[in-house]
């Protein structure tokens, strides 16, 4: 009774059974489920012709020496590829030499494991995308604004004004460049136009200065901010007299000559985030005003500079004056103009 | 916000690896569809069907329409066979109880792709 229960288990249960002779390998019993598994190779009378793949002399090998072998057999039931885990042990019965067998099915394993390959792959790939991405995003944003003022802005979602006291700015226009665009063909002005600003950005680096826009073809860059910098007219002056020692260098060599006004003040300004959708970081207060008109005062290629700033320039650059000036907006004061002592040679001062 | 994709709409990939498998079985038992893939790996088909139907529920996969062309380009699918995918698809979805509204958006955008992947074998 309890024999053909368990012969009953035996046949029914989802693991592979089958016995073997030690000595040729040939099948004394297989039960439902192995026969199920290799059904069509049902007439194969040893285990060589149903496990292709088996190394049977390293099944002998082992079973003499530790009594037990496992390996995974690859085994193709219509057109799906089974991965059955074997385990042969050894075994006496009645004086007969026998091999136990248990095959477990583990296909499944095999298929979730490539699955979840396939998908952690895809997840990489897409982090990978979205730090690129990311990255990106973060380059475009520190074009727009400074460093200091981006990790506000990530991490409140918002930049709060700041004042900055004292910095110094650097405004800058092109001569004659509406008729530039006018009568060049534009698509070349402007990609000259953003060779010239790169160099700029390059230049004022040099000095700490950071660019903090262009308006078409005006470009403003300032000293002293985000972070305060007790030399901010010197560092201005120095950007401002390579920015036109740049300028000359280029037009010796291309066909469309550059000539700038520049003008330089000193003050507090409020830098922020301006706009919600489409934000960007500019600078307010006087000496943004002050600069522009300053610029106007500008004889092409030259550099005018606000009387504070003059008076801490002299120290070490060469200044001439250029009289007291009515500016609109702001009150009668004397004017400067900056020269690049390596080169222009000053008019004799005056005093 | 963007709008929820089917994929986490469903749970995500814990939940859609299920109807991964049971789409595969399905195939591989199909006798219209199955031989296909008799000479195919199991690790390429597995990893083939995982990426089909993520980027079928918009997913963290997606074939460009010339990867698509291209990995079919070497077989003889038929607008025949397209369509028993579907009907595959279809019942995969249903049995795991996707509403049928859903179902029906995933078999358009199945359906979107059907001019790259039937088609006379180039070669």
């Amino acid at each position: 009774m309890i024999e053909a229960i368990n012969e009953q288990l035996l046949r029914a249960i989802g693991v592979g059974v089958a016995l073997l002779d030690r000595n040729t390998l040939g099948f004394r019993f297989q039960n439902d489920t192995f026969r199920d598994w290799f059904a069509d190779k049902a007439e194969a009378a040893s285990l060589d012709e149903v496990f292709e793949e088996l190394d049977t002399a390293a099944l002998g090998a082992a079973l003499s020496e530790t009594g037990r072998y496992t390996a995974e057999i690859q085994h193709r039931k219509k057109r799906r590829r089974m991965v059955i885990a074997a385990d042969f042990t050894a075994a006496t019965d009645a004086g007969q030499e026998l091999v136990v067998l248990v095959c477990q099915n583990i296909t499944r394993i095999r298929e979730l494991e490539s699955m979840i390959d396939s998908y952690s792959m895809m997840v990489e790939r897409n982090t990978r995308e979205l730090k690129r991405e990311k990255e990106q995003v973060e380059r475009l944003l520190l074009n727009i604004m400074p460093r200091s003022a981006y990790e506000e802005f990530k991490s409140f979602g918002v930049v709060t004004p700041q004042l900055y006291d004292p910095v110094s700015v650097l405004m800058l226009d092109f001569v004659g460049f509406t008729e530039m665009v006018a009568s060049a063909d534009p698509s070349v002005t402007v990609t000259e136009l953003n060779d010239i600003y790169s160099a700029f950005d390059r230049i004022g680096e040099q000095f700490g200065c950071e660019r903090i826009k262009t308006i078409g073809d005006a470009y403003i860059t300032v000293a002293g901010l985000p972070d305060p910098m007790p030399d901010h007219a010197n560092a201005i002056a120095n950007a401002a007299i390579r920015f036109v020692r740049y300028l000359e260098r280029r037009n010796q060599s291309h066909p469309h000559q550059w000539r700038c006004r520049i003008g330089l003040a000193s003050g507090a300004v409020v830098g922020s985030v301006v706009g919600i959708q489409k934000y960007v970081y500019d600078i307010f207060g006087p000496a943004v005003n002050l600069a522009t008109r300053l610029q106007e005062f500008s004889e092409p290629m030259q550099i005018s500079v606000q009387d504070e700033v003059a008076k801490i320039l002299r120290d070490r650059f060469e200044i001439e004056s250029l009289g007291e000036k009515q500016i609109r907006g702001f009150a009668d004061q004397p004017v400067w103009r900056l020269y690049d002592s390596k080169k222009d040679i000053a008019p004799v001062r005056a005093g | 916000m963007s709008k929820q994709s089917l994929f986490d709409k469903y749970g995500g990939f814990s939940q859609v690896s299920r109807v991964v498998l049971s789409f595969y079985d399905t195939l591989l038992d199909s006798d219209e569809i199955g031989p296909f893939f008799d000479n195919v790996d199991m690790t390429k088909m597995v990893d083939h069907q995982t990426k089909f139907i993520a980027s079928l529920l918009g997913g963290p996969a997606s074939y460009t329409p010339r990867q698509l062309e291209q990995l079919h380009s070497h077989l003889a699918i038929t607008d025949a066979h397209f369509d028993e995918l579907k009907v595959v698809l279809r019942d995969t979805l249903g049995e795991f109880g996707f509403e049928p509204g859903d179902i029906d958006a995933v078999l358009q955008e199945f359906e979107n792709r059907r001019n790259l992947i039937v088609g006379a074998p180039n070669d």
